[in-house]
Protein backbone atom coordinates (compact mmCIF):
# COMPACT_ATOMS: atom_id res chain seq x y z
CA UNK A 1 0.00 0.00 0.00
CA UNK A 2 1.44 3.31 -1.06
CA UNK A 3 0.84 5.90 1.63
CA UNK A 4 0.66 9.67 1.68
CA UNK A 5 4.27 10.29 2.82
CA UNK A 6 5.69 8.51 -0.22
CA UNK A 7 3.71 10.80 -2.52
CA UNK A 8 4.87 13.84 -0.56
CA UNK A 9 8.50 12.72 -0.78
CA UNK A 10 8.22 12.24 -4.54
CA UNK A 11 6.66 15.64 -4.99
CA UNK A 12 9.28 17.26 -2.78
CA UNK A 13 12.02 15.64 -4.89
CA UNK A 14 10.32 16.93 -8.05
CA UNK A 15 10.10 20.41 -6.56
CA UNK A 16 13.75 20.46 -5.50
CA UNK A 17 14.80 19.09 -8.87
CA UNK A 18 12.87 21.87 -10.58
CA UNK A 19 14.54 24.52 -8.43
CA UNK A 20 17.96 22.96 -9.04
CA UNK A 21 17.39 22.89 -12.81
CA UNK A 22 16.41 26.54 -12.81
CA UNK A 23 19.46 27.56 -10.84
CA UNK A 24 22.02 25.34 -12.54
CA UNK A 25 21.05 25.23 -16.19
CA UNK A 26 21.62 28.20 -18.48
CA UNK A 27 19.49 26.94 -21.34
CA UNK A 28 16.08 28.61 -21.54
CA UNK A 29 14.31 25.42 -22.63
CA UNK A 30 15.79 23.61 -19.64
CA UNK A 31 14.49 26.35 -17.35
CA UNK A 32 11.02 25.92 -18.85
CA UNK A 33 11.34 22.20 -18.10
CA UNK A 34 12.23 23.06 -14.51
CA UNK A 35 9.05 25.16 -14.25
CA UNK A 36 7.04 22.18 -15.50
CA UNK A 37 8.62 19.99 -12.82
CA UNK A 38 7.56 22.43 -10.10
CA UNK A 39 4.01 22.65 -11.43
CA UNK A 40 3.79 18.86 -11.58
CA UNK A 41 5.04 18.59 -8.01
CA UNK A 42 2.17 20.84 -6.93
CA UNK A 43 -0.37 18.88 -9.00
CA UNK A 44 0.82 15.61 -7.50
CA UNK A 45 0.50 17.09 -4.01
CA UNK A 46 -3.08 18.15 -4.64
CA UNK A 47 -4.05 14.76 -5.99
CA UNK A 48 -2.34 12.90 -3.14
CA UNK A 49 -3.82 15.03 -0.38
CA UNK A 50 -7.30 14.72 -1.81
CA UNK A 51 -6.94 10.94 -2.16
CA UNK A 52 -5.63 10.24 1.35
CA UNK A 53 -6.95 12.96 3.64
CA UNK A 54 -9.78 15.08 2.37
CA UNK A 55 -11.83 12.91 0.03
CA UNK A 56 -13.40 15.90 -1.72
CA UNK A 57 -13.17 16.95 -5.33
CA UNK A 58 -11.27 20.19 -4.72
CA UNK A 59 -7.83 18.68 -5.15
CA UNK A 60 -8.70 16.83 -8.35
CA UNK A 61 -10.13 20.00 -9.88
CA UNK A 62 -7.00 21.91 -8.92
CA UNK A 63 -4.73 19.26 -10.48
CA UNK A 64 -6.69 19.31 -13.74
CA UNK A 65 -6.53 23.08 -13.95
CA UNK A 66 -2.82 23.07 -13.18
CA UNK A 67 -2.21 20.69 -16.10
CA UNK A 68 -4.28 22.81 -18.49
CA UNK A 69 -2.72 26.11 -17.46
CA UNK A 70 0.80 24.64 -17.51
CA UNK A 71 0.24 23.69 -21.15
CA UNK A 72 -0.89 27.21 -22.00
CA UNK A 73 2.08 28.70 -20.19
CA UNK A 74 4.53 26.40 -21.95
CA UNK A 75 3.03 27.31 -25.33
CA UNK A 76 3.44 31.04 -24.74
CA UNK A 77 6.87 30.55 -23.19
CA UNK A 78 8.13 28.55 -26.16
CA UNK A 79 6.74 31.10 -28.62
CA UNK A 80 8.71 33.81 -26.84
CA UNK A 81 11.83 31.62 -26.82
CA UNK A 82 11.50 31.17 -30.60
CA UNK A 83 11.32 34.95 -31.10
CA UNK A 84 14.34 35.36 -28.87
CA UNK A 85 16.26 32.73 -30.82
CA UNK A 86 15.44 34.33 -34.18
CA UNK A 87 16.76 37.67 -32.98
CA UNK A 88 19.76 36.61 -30.88
CA UNK A 89 20.54 33.20 -32.45
CA UNK A 90 21.02 31.73 -29.00
CA UNK A 91 18.83 30.39 -26.22
CA UNK A 92 21.45 30.86 -23.54
CA UNK A 93 20.12 32.89 -20.62
CA UNK A 94 23.44 34.73 -20.31
CA UNK A 95 22.83 36.27 -23.73
CA UNK A 96 19.82 38.14 -22.40
CA UNK A 97 21.86 41.17 -21.42
CA UNK A 98 20.29 44.06 -23.27
CA UNK A 99 18.27 45.20 -20.28
CA UNK A 100 20.58 45.93 -17.41
CA UNK A 101 21.08 49.08 -15.46
CA UNK B 1 -29.67 25.48 -7.90
CA UNK B 2 -30.48 26.78 -11.37
CA UNK B 3 -31.86 29.99 -9.94
CA UNK B 4 -28.69 30.41 -7.94
CA UNK B 5 -26.62 30.20 -11.10
CA UNK B 6 -28.86 32.64 -12.91
CA UNK B 7 -28.52 35.10 -10.03
CA UNK B 8 -24.73 34.58 -10.14
CA UNK B 9 -24.63 35.30 -13.85
CA UNK B 10 -26.61 38.49 -13.30
CA UNK B 11 -23.92 39.71 -10.91
CA UNK B 12 -21.16 38.58 -13.26
CA UNK B 13 -22.23 40.80 -16.18
CA UNK B 14 -19.17 43.13 -16.21
CA UNK B 15 -16.84 40.22 -16.86
CA UNK B 16 -19.24 38.67 -19.39
CA UNK B 17 -19.45 41.95 -21.29
CA UNK B 18 -15.65 42.05 -21.45
CA UNK B 19 -15.43 38.47 -22.73
CA UNK B 20 -17.98 39.27 -25.44
CA UNK B 21 -16.03 42.43 -26.29
CA UNK B 22 -12.82 40.44 -26.60
CA UNK B 23 -14.43 37.91 -28.95
CA UNK B 24 -16.07 40.72 -30.89
CA UNK B 25 -12.72 42.47 -31.26
CA UNK B 26 -11.24 39.32 -32.79
CA UNK B 27 -13.98 39.33 -35.44
CA UNK B 28 -13.71 43.06 -36.09
CA UNK B 29 -9.94 42.77 -36.40
CA UNK B 30 -10.33 40.02 -39.01
CA UNK B 31 -12.45 42.25 -41.25
CA UNK B 32 -9.47 44.50 -41.93
CA UNK B 33 -6.95 43.60 -44.59
CA UNK B 34 -3.61 42.21 -43.52
CA UNK B 35 -1.56 45.34 -44.02
CA UNK B 36 -4.11 47.81 -42.67
CA UNK B 37 -2.70 50.39 -40.28
CA UNK B 38 -3.63 49.77 -36.68
CA UNK B 39 -4.30 53.41 -35.87
CA UNK B 40 -6.82 53.58 -38.72
CA UNK B 41 -8.97 50.74 -37.39
CA UNK B 42 -11.79 52.97 -36.16
CA UNK B 43 -14.39 50.25 -35.67
CA UNK B 44 -11.99 48.14 -33.61
CA UNK B 45 -11.34 50.96 -31.18
CA UNK B 46 -15.03 51.90 -31.12
CA UNK B 47 -15.88 48.32 -30.13
CA UNK B 48 -13.22 48.26 -27.43
CA UNK B 49 -14.26 51.60 -25.92
CA UNK B 50 -17.94 50.65 -26.08
CA UNK B 51 -17.31 47.38 -24.24
CA UNK B 52 -15.19 49.08 -21.60
CA UNK B 53 -17.79 51.84 -21.20
CA UNK B 54 -20.61 49.33 -20.69
CA UNK B 55 -18.49 47.49 -18.15
CA UNK B 56 -17.71 50.72 -16.33
CA UNK B 57 -21.38 51.77 -16.22
CA UNK B 58 -22.38 48.32 -15.01
CA UNK B 59 -19.69 48.35 -12.31
CA UNK B 60 -20.58 51.82 -11.07
CA UNK B 61 -24.24 50.82 -11.02
CA UNK B 62 -23.48 47.78 -8.86
CA UNK B 63 -21.45 49.73 -6.28
CA UNK B 64 -24.37 49.98 -3.89
CA UNK B 65 -25.45 46.34 -4.13
CA UNK B 66 -25.31 44.08 -1.12
CA UNK B 67 -22.04 42.10 -1.05
CA UNK B 68 -22.21 38.38 -1.60
CA UNK B 69 -20.57 35.32 -3.08
CA UNK B 70 -21.47 34.03 -6.52
CA UNK B 71 -20.93 30.69 -8.28
CA UNK B 72 -20.96 28.70 -5.01
CA UNK B 73 -18.74 31.30 -3.37
CA UNK B 74 -15.96 30.95 -5.92
CA UNK B 75 -16.05 34.73 -6.40
CA UNK B 76 -16.98 37.53 -4.05
CA UNK B 77 -18.67 40.63 -5.33
CA UNK B 78 -18.24 43.40 -2.77
CA UNK B 79 -17.68 47.16 -2.98
CA UNK B 80 -13.93 46.68 -2.54
CA UNK B 81 -13.57 44.41 -5.56
CA UNK B 82 -15.91 46.61 -7.59
CA UNK B 83 -13.82 49.71 -6.88
CA UNK B 84 -10.61 47.85 -7.77
CA UNK B 85 -12.26 46.75 -11.02
CA UNK B 86 -13.31 50.32 -11.83
CA UNK B 87 -9.69 51.46 -11.42
CA UNK B 88 -8.49 48.66 -13.71
CA UNK B 89 -11.12 49.36 -16.41
CA UNK B 90 -10.20 53.06 -16.55
CA UNK B 91 -6.51 52.15 -16.71
CA UNK B 92 -7.11 49.73 -19.58
CA UNK B 93 -9.17 52.23 -21.55
CA UNK B 94 -6.48 54.89 -21.22
CA UNK B 95 -3.72 52.43 -22.18
CA UNK B 96 -5.65 51.41 -25.30
CA UNK B 97 -5.99 55.09 -26.23
CA UNK B 98 -2.26 55.57 -25.73
CA UNK B 99 -1.45 52.46 -27.77
CA UNK B 100 -3.36 53.92 -30.72
CA UNK B 101 -1.48 57.22 -30.59
CA UNK B 102 1.97 55.89 -29.71
CA UNK B 103 4.67 55.05 -32.27
CA UNK B 104 6.22 52.52 -29.92
CA UNK B 105 3.99 49.64 -31.04
CA UNK B 106 4.14 48.36 -34.63
CA UNK B 107 1.19 49.77 -36.49
CA UNK B 108 0.03 46.33 -37.62
CA UNK B 109 -0.09 45.02 -34.06
CA UNK B 110 -2.10 47.82 -32.49
CA UNK B 111 -5.32 45.84 -32.78
CA UNK B 112 -3.71 42.95 -30.95
CA UNK B 113 -2.75 45.22 -28.07
CA UNK B 114 -6.41 46.12 -27.53
CA UNK B 115 -7.52 42.47 -27.63
CA UNK B 116 -4.85 41.14 -25.28
CA UNK B 117 -5.18 44.08 -22.90
CA UNK B 118 -8.86 43.31 -22.43
CA UNK B 119 -7.89 39.67 -21.79
CA UNK B 120 -5.48 40.78 -19.07
CA UNK B 121 -8.22 42.96 -17.64
CA UNK B 122 -10.54 39.94 -17.36
CA UNK B 123 -7.81 38.11 -15.44
CA UNK B 124 -7.36 41.10 -13.16
CA UNK B 125 -11.08 41.29 -12.46
CA UNK B 126 -11.20 37.58 -11.59
CA UNK B 127 -8.25 38.10 -9.28
CA UNK B 128 -9.82 41.10 -7.55
CA UNK B 129 -12.87 39.06 -6.54
CA UNK B 130 -11.29 35.61 -6.17
CA UNK B 131 -12.60 33.79 -3.13
CA UNK B 132 -10.95 30.42 -3.48
CA UNK B 133 -7.51 29.21 -4.46
CA UNK B 134 -8.59 27.91 -7.85
CA UNK B 135 -9.97 31.30 -8.93
CA UNK B 136 -6.87 32.98 -7.51
CA UNK B 137 -4.61 30.72 -9.57
CA UNK B 138 -6.69 31.10 -12.73
CA UNK B 139 -6.80 34.86 -12.27
CA UNK B 140 -3.05 35.14 -11.77
CA UNK B 141 -2.30 32.95 -14.77
CA UNK B 142 -4.78 34.72 -17.08
CA UNK B 143 -3.13 37.94 -16.04
CA UNK B 144 0.41 36.60 -16.43
CA UNK B 145 0.26 34.52 -19.61
CA UNK B 146 -1.29 37.35 -21.60
CA UNK B 147 1.16 39.81 -20.04
CA UNK B 148 4.09 37.78 -21.39
CA UNK B 149 2.66 38.24 -24.88
CA UNK B 150 2.19 41.96 -24.30
CA UNK B 151 5.76 42.39 -23.06
CA UNK B 152 7.18 40.88 -26.25
CA UNK B 153 4.67 42.61 -28.53
CA UNK B 154 7.42 44.44 -30.44
CA UNK B 155 8.51 41.17 -31.88
CA UNK B 156 11.48 42.20 -34.00
CA UNK B 157 13.02 44.26 -31.23
CA UNK B 158 15.58 42.41 -29.14
CA UNK B 159 14.85 44.36 -25.99
CA UNK B 160 11.14 43.64 -26.14
CA UNK B 161 11.57 39.91 -26.74
CA UNK B 162 14.10 39.77 -23.93
CA UNK B 163 11.58 41.50 -21.65
CA UNK B 164 8.99 38.88 -22.56
CA UNK B 165 11.48 36.08 -21.94
CA UNK B 166 12.46 37.38 -18.50
CA UNK B 167 8.85 38.02 -17.57
CA UNK B 168 7.73 34.53 -18.55
CA UNK B 169 10.60 32.79 -16.75
CA UNK B 170 10.19 34.75 -13.50
CA UNK B 171 6.41 34.42 -13.77
CA UNK B 172 6.51 30.67 -14.29
CA UNK B 173 8.87 30.13 -11.37
CA UNK B 174 6.87 32.22 -8.93
CA UNK B 175 3.55 30.69 -10.02
CA UNK B 176 5.05 27.23 -9.47
CA UNK B 177 6.31 28.12 -6.01
CA UNK B 178 2.95 29.65 -5.14
CA UNK B 179 1.14 26.48 -6.21
CA UNK B 180 3.46 24.29 -4.17
CA UNK B 181 2.67 26.42 -1.12
CA UNK B 182 -1.04 26.27 -1.89
CA UNK B 183 -0.97 22.50 -2.18
CA UNK B 184 0.38 22.15 1.36
CA UNK B 185 -2.15 24.67 2.69
CA UNK B 186 -4.82 22.56 1.03
CA UNK B 187 -3.36 19.43 2.58
CA UNK B 188 -3.50 20.86 6.08
CA UNK B 189 -6.84 22.67 6.02
CA UNK B 190 -8.61 20.36 3.55
CA UNK B 191 -10.40 22.91 1.40
CA UNK B 192 -9.63 25.49 -1.23
CA UNK B 193 -12.43 27.86 -0.17
CA UNK B 194 -11.11 30.89 1.69
CA UNK B 195 -14.06 30.77 4.11
CA UNK B 196 -13.27 27.16 5.03
CA UNK B 197 -9.58 27.96 5.50
CA UNK B 198 -10.45 30.76 7.96
CA UNK B 199 -12.39 28.34 10.15
CA UNK B 200 -9.57 25.82 10.15
CA UNK B 201 -6.67 28.14 10.96
CA UNK B 202 -8.30 29.28 14.20
CA UNK B 203 -7.32 26.04 15.92
CA UNK B 204 -4.06 24.46 14.82
CA UNK B 205 -1.53 22.25 16.55
CA UNK B 206 2.21 22.93 16.44
CA UNK B 207 2.82 20.43 13.65
CA UNK B 208 0.26 22.09 11.39
CA UNK B 209 1.66 25.55 12.13
CA UNK B 210 5.12 24.28 11.20
CA UNK B 211 3.83 23.17 7.80
CA UNK B 212 1.64 26.20 7.20
CA UNK B 213 4.25 28.88 7.95
CA UNK B 214 6.58 28.13 5.02
CA UNK B 215 3.54 27.32 2.87
CA UNK B 216 2.04 30.75 3.39
CA UNK B 217 5.39 32.36 2.59
CA UNK B 218 5.54 30.38 -0.67
CA UNK B 219 1.93 31.39 -1.36
CA UNK B 220 2.97 35.00 -0.91
CA UNK B 221 5.68 34.60 -3.57
CA UNK B 222 3.07 34.38 -6.33
CA UNK B 223 1.16 37.44 -5.20
CA UNK B 224 4.33 39.37 -4.39
CA UNK B 225 5.62 38.77 -7.88
CA UNK B 226 2.52 40.40 -9.39
CA UNK B 227 2.91 43.44 -7.13
CA UNK B 228 6.70 43.45 -7.74
CA UNK B 229 7.60 43.77 -4.06
CA UNK B 230 11.17 43.41 -3.02
CA UNK B 231 12.52 39.88 -3.11
CA UNK B 232 10.52 39.31 -6.31
CA UNK B 233 11.03 42.69 -7.98
CA UNK B 234 14.06 41.93 -10.18
CA UNK B 235 11.95 41.44 -13.28
CA UNK B 236 10.09 44.73 -12.98
CA UNK B 237 12.63 47.34 -14.15
CA UNK B 238 13.84 45.15 -17.02
CA UNK B 239 10.35 44.28 -18.22
CA UNK B 240 9.09 47.83 -17.84
CA UNK B 241 12.06 49.18 -19.79
CA UNK B 242 11.98 46.57 -22.54
CA UNK B 243 8.26 46.65 -23.21
CA UNK B 244 6.73 49.23 -25.51
CA UNK B 245 5.60 52.29 -23.56
CA UNK B 246 1.81 51.75 -23.71
CA UNK B 247 2.44 48.23 -22.40
CA UNK B 248 4.52 49.64 -19.54
CA UNK B 249 1.68 52.02 -18.71
CA UNK B 250 -0.69 49.08 -18.67
CA UNK B 251 1.64 46.92 -16.54
CA UNK B 252 2.10 49.56 -13.92
CA UNK B 253 -1.66 49.81 -13.39
CA UNK B 254 -3.69 46.68 -14.02
CA UNK B 255 -1.53 43.78 -12.68
CA UNK B 256 -0.38 45.95 -9.78
CA UNK B 257 -3.87 46.96 -8.64
CA UNK B 258 -5.12 43.39 -9.10
CA UNK B 259 -2.22 42.06 -7.03
CA UNK B 260 -2.81 44.60 -4.26
CA UNK B 261 -6.53 43.77 -4.28
CA UNK B 262 -5.92 40.05 -3.87
CA UNK B 263 -3.29 40.69 -1.19
CA UNK B 264 -5.76 42.82 0.76
CA UNK B 265 -8.47 40.18 0.44
CA UNK B 266 -6.20 37.30 1.48
CA UNK B 267 -4.77 39.22 4.43
CA UNK B 268 -8.10 40.55 5.66
CA UNK B 269 -9.89 37.21 5.26
CA UNK B 270 -7.24 34.98 6.80
CA UNK B 271 -5.66 37.22 9.39
CA UNK B 272 -8.17 40.01 9.98
CA UNK B 273 -9.69 38.73 13.18
CA UNK B 274 -7.73 36.45 15.44
CA UNK B 275 -4.22 36.72 16.78
CA UNK B 276 -2.51 33.46 15.96
CA UNK B 277 1.09 32.48 15.35
CA UNK B 278 0.39 32.59 11.62
CA UNK B 279 -0.87 36.14 11.80
CA UNK B 280 2.40 37.24 13.36
CA UNK B 281 4.39 35.53 10.62
CA UNK B 282 2.31 36.94 7.79
CA UNK B 283 1.96 40.50 9.07
CA UNK B 284 5.56 40.61 10.29
CA UNK B 285 6.98 39.54 6.95
CA UNK B 286 4.56 41.84 5.12
CA UNK B 287 5.70 44.88 7.07
CA UNK B 288 9.38 44.08 6.50
CA UNK B 289 8.71 43.52 2.81
CA UNK B 290 6.68 46.73 2.53
CA UNK B 291 9.47 48.78 4.11
CA UNK B 292 12.12 47.13 1.91
CA UNK B 293 10.00 47.57 -1.23
CA UNK B 294 9.64 51.31 -0.66
CA UNK B 295 13.29 51.81 0.15
CA UNK B 296 14.73 49.73 -2.68
CA UNK B 297 12.33 51.27 -5.20
CA UNK B 298 13.15 54.80 -4.20
CA UNK B 299 16.91 54.38 -3.85
CA UNK B 300 17.23 52.59 -7.20
CA UNK B 301 15.14 55.24 -8.94
CA UNK B 302 17.70 57.94 -8.14
CA UNK B 303 20.47 56.95 -10.54
CA UNK B 304 18.37 56.16 -13.61
CA UNK B 305 18.89 57.84 -16.99
CA UNK B 306 15.69 56.61 -18.61
CA UNK B 307 12.44 58.19 -17.44
CA UNK B 308 10.57 54.96 -18.14
CA UNK B 309 12.91 53.02 -15.88
CA UNK B 310 12.66 55.71 -13.22
CA UNK B 311 8.87 55.46 -13.33
CA UNK B 312 9.17 51.68 -13.07
CA UNK B 313 11.16 51.96 -9.84
CA UNK B 314 8.78 54.64 -8.58
CA UNK B 315 5.85 52.29 -9.18
CA UNK B 316 7.66 49.67 -7.09
CA UNK B 317 7.92 52.14 -4.24
CA UNK B 318 4.25 53.09 -4.60
CA UNK B 319 3.37 49.41 -4.32
CA UNK B 320 5.35 49.35 -1.07
CA UNK B 321 3.32 52.31 0.16
CA UNK B 322 0.06 50.52 -0.64
CA UNK B 323 1.33 47.42 1.17
CA UNK B 324 1.80 49.54 4.29
CA UNK B 325 -1.97 49.96 4.28
CA UNK B 326 -2.38 46.17 4.15
CA UNK B 327 -0.19 45.70 7.21
CA UNK B 328 -2.60 47.75 9.34
CA UNK B 329 -5.34 45.08 9.07
CA UNK B 330 -7.92 47.79 9.62
CA UNK B 331 -10.72 49.36 7.64
CA UNK B 332 -8.92 52.71 7.57
CA UNK B 333 -6.06 50.90 5.88
CA UNK B 334 -8.33 49.48 3.19
CA UNK B 335 -9.88 52.89 2.60
CA UNK B 336 -6.38 54.34 2.29
CA UNK B 337 -5.39 51.68 -0.24
CA UNK B 338 -8.44 52.29 -2.44
CA UNK B 339 -7.86 56.04 -2.36
CA UNK B 340 -4.17 55.50 -3.12
CA UNK B 341 -5.13 53.25 -6.02
CA UNK B 342 -7.42 55.88 -7.52
CA UNK B 343 -4.85 58.67 -7.29
CA UNK B 344 -2.01 56.38 -8.42
CA UNK B 345 -4.03 55.53 -11.54
CA UNK B 346 -4.32 59.13 -12.70
CA UNK B 347 -0.79 60.18 -11.71
CA UNK B 348 0.75 57.21 -13.52
CA UNK B 349 -1.37 57.78 -16.61
CA UNK B 350 -0.42 61.45 -16.96
CA UNK B 351 3.28 60.76 -16.37
CA UNK B 352 3.38 57.93 -18.91
CA UNK B 353 1.27 59.77 -21.52
CA UNK B 354 3.61 62.76 -21.55
CA UNK B 355 6.73 60.56 -21.50
CA UNK B 356 5.33 58.54 -24.37
CA UNK B 357 4.80 61.51 -26.69
CA UNK B 358 8.20 62.96 -25.81
CA UNK B 359 9.81 59.59 -26.51
CA UNK B 360 8.03 59.25 -29.87
CA UNK B 361 9.47 62.61 -30.92
CA UNK B 362 13.10 62.06 -29.92
CA UNK B 363 13.50 58.30 -30.15
CA UNK B 364 14.49 57.75 -26.52
CA UNK B 365 13.23 58.69 -23.09
CA UNK B 366 16.35 59.99 -21.37
CA UNK B 367 15.94 62.78 -18.86
CA UNK B 368 17.58 65.34 -21.18
CA UNK B 369 14.72 65.00 -23.64
CA UNK B 370 12.55 66.92 -21.21
CA UNK B 371 14.90 69.94 -21.30
CA UNK B 372 13.02 73.16 -21.78
CA UNK B 373 9.66 71.57 -22.33
CA UNK B 374 8.03 74.52 -20.61
CA UNK B 375 8.97 76.94 -23.39
CA UNK B 376 7.78 74.58 -26.11
CA UNK B 377 4.61 73.20 -24.53
CA UNK B 378 3.85 75.22 -21.39
CA UNK B 379 0.55 73.49 -20.68
CA UNK B 380 1.97 69.97 -20.92
CA UNK B 381 4.97 70.95 -18.81
CA UNK B 382 2.68 72.37 -16.12
CA UNK B 383 0.64 69.15 -16.10
CA UNK B 384 3.84 67.12 -15.81
CA UNK B 385 5.03 69.34 -12.93
CA UNK B 386 1.70 68.89 -11.15
CA UNK B 387 1.90 65.14 -11.58
CA UNK B 388 5.49 64.99 -10.34
CA UNK B 389 4.57 67.05 -7.26
CA UNK B 390 1.65 64.74 -6.70
CA UNK B 391 3.77 61.58 -7.09
CA UNK B 392 6.26 63.03 -4.59
CA UNK B 393 3.40 63.71 -2.18
CA UNK B 394 3.48 67.49 -1.99
CA UNK B 395 0.22 69.23 -1.03
CA UNK B 396 -2.27 70.33 -2.38
CA UNK B 397 -2.15 67.49 -4.91
CA UNK B 398 -3.90 64.16 -4.58
CA UNK B 399 -0.70 62.19 -3.91
CA UNK B 400 -0.36 64.02 -0.60
CA UNK B 401 -3.86 63.08 0.56
CA UNK B 402 -3.27 59.49 -0.49
CA UNK B 403 -0.03 59.27 1.51
CA UNK B 404 -1.71 61.06 4.42
CA UNK B 405 -4.42 58.40 4.57
CA UNK B 406 -1.88 55.60 4.72
CA UNK B 407 0.05 57.44 7.47
CA UNK B 408 -3.21 57.90 9.32
CA UNK B 409 -3.88 54.17 9.23
CA UNK B 410 -0.30 53.37 10.31
CA UNK B 411 -0.35 55.73 13.29
CA UNK B 412 -3.82 54.56 14.27
CA UNK B 413 -2.33 51.09 14.79
CA UNK B 414 0.88 52.40 16.41
CA UNK B 415 3.23 51.32 13.62
CA UNK B 416 5.52 54.28 14.25
CA UNK B 417 8.65 52.67 12.77
CA UNK B 418 6.90 51.99 9.47
CA UNK B 419 5.52 55.52 9.42
CA UNK B 420 9.01 56.96 9.92
CA UNK B 421 10.44 54.77 7.15
CA UNK B 422 7.64 55.86 4.83
CA UNK B 423 8.27 59.49 5.70
CA UNK B 424 11.98 59.27 5.00
CA UNK B 425 11.24 57.57 1.70
CA UNK B 426 9.00 60.45 0.66
CA UNK B 427 11.95 62.78 1.10
CA UNK B 428 14.12 60.59 -1.14
CA UNK B 429 11.34 60.45 -3.72
CA UNK B 430 11.13 64.25 -3.93
CA UNK B 431 14.72 64.33 -5.25
CA UNK B 432 14.20 62.28 -8.38
CA UNK B 433 10.72 63.54 -9.18
CA UNK B 434 11.83 67.13 -8.97
CA UNK B 435 14.81 66.37 -11.23
CA UNK B 436 12.40 66.25 -14.18
CA UNK B 437 10.77 69.48 -13.02
CA UNK B 438 14.17 71.16 -12.83
CA UNK B 439 15.14 70.00 -16.32
CA UNK B 440 11.83 71.12 -17.79
CA UNK B 441 11.87 74.57 -16.23
CA UNK B 442 15.49 75.66 -15.93
CA UNK B 443 17.35 73.95 -18.79
CA UNK B 444 17.04 75.18 -22.33
CA UNK B 445 16.43 72.61 -25.01
CA UNK B 446 18.74 71.91 -27.95
CA UNK B 447 16.12 72.43 -30.62
CA UNK B 448 13.05 74.60 -30.93
CA UNK B 449 11.11 71.81 -32.63
CA UNK B 450 7.73 71.14 -31.09
CA UNK B 451 6.67 67.66 -30.03
CA UNK B 452 4.36 66.54 -32.80
CA UNK B 453 2.50 64.11 -30.53
CA UNK B 454 0.97 66.94 -28.55
CA UNK B 455 -1.93 67.54 -30.91
CA UNK B 456 -5.20 68.98 -29.70
CA UNK B 457 -6.90 65.64 -28.91
CA UNK B 458 -3.93 64.27 -27.02
CA UNK B 459 -3.57 67.47 -25.03
CA UNK B 460 -7.27 67.33 -24.21
CA UNK B 461 -7.02 63.73 -22.98
CA UNK B 462 -3.98 64.55 -20.86
CA UNK B 463 -5.83 67.56 -19.45
CA UNK B 464 -8.84 65.40 -18.56
CA UNK B 465 -6.56 62.90 -16.82
CA UNK B 466 -4.80 65.69 -14.93
CA UNK B 467 -8.00 67.13 -13.49
CA UNK B 468 -8.39 64.35 -10.87
CA UNK B 469 -4.74 64.74 -9.83
CA UNK B 470 -5.56 68.26 -8.67
CA UNK B 471 -9.23 67.88 -7.75
CA UNK B 472 -8.78 64.78 -5.62
CA UNK B 473 -6.20 66.67 -3.60
CA UNK B 474 -8.67 69.42 -2.71
CA UNK B 475 -12.13 67.84 -2.68
CA UNK B 476 -11.00 64.51 -1.32
CA UNK B 477 -13.78 64.03 1.21
CA UNK B 478 -16.22 62.84 -1.46
CA UNK B 479 -13.92 60.13 -2.70
CA UNK B 480 -13.07 59.11 0.87
CA UNK B 481 -16.79 58.54 1.44
CA UNK B 482 -16.86 56.23 -1.58
CA UNK B 483 -13.65 54.49 -0.50
CA UNK B 484 -15.03 54.12 3.02
CA UNK B 485 -17.83 52.03 1.60
CA UNK B 486 -15.24 49.62 0.16
CA UNK B 487 -15.61 47.05 2.86
CA UNK B 488 -14.19 43.60 2.40
CA UNK B 489 -16.93 41.02 2.56
CA UNK B 490 -15.91 38.04 4.67
CA UNK B 491 -18.18 35.05 4.83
Amino acid sequence: MVSLPSFLVVSLILFLAGIAVMIARKNVIAILLGIELILNAAALNFAAYTRFINNNLDGHVMSLFIIVIAAAEAAVGLAIVIRFYQIRESIHIDDATQLQS
Amino acid sequence: MLLNYLASIARFTPEIILVVTMIGLLFVESTYSNDAKGSKKGYLYATAYLGLLFTLVKLIGSLGDAPGGIFTNALTIDPFSTLAKIIMVIGTGASIYLSRRSDDIYDKLKGEFAIIAIGVLIGGMLLASANNMLMLYIGIETLSILSYVLASLKKNDDRSSEAGLKYSLYGGISAGIMLFGMSHIFGVVGTIQFAGIVDKIQALDTMQVAILMPSFLMFFAGIGYKIACVPFHMWAPDVYEGSPLPVTTFFSIVPKIAGIAVLVRVTMTFFGGDTSALQMTWVGSLSVIAALTMTVGNVSAIGQRSVKRMLAYSSISHAGMMMMGVVCLSEIGVTGIIFYGITYLFMTLVAFFITSFVQDEYGNDHFERFNGLITKHPLMAIFMIMTMFSLAGIPPFSGFVAKFNIFNALIDKDFYVLAIIAGMNSVVAIYYYLKIVRLMVFKSSESEEKVSGFGFTNQLVIAILTVPVLVLGIFWENIIVVANGAKIFIQ
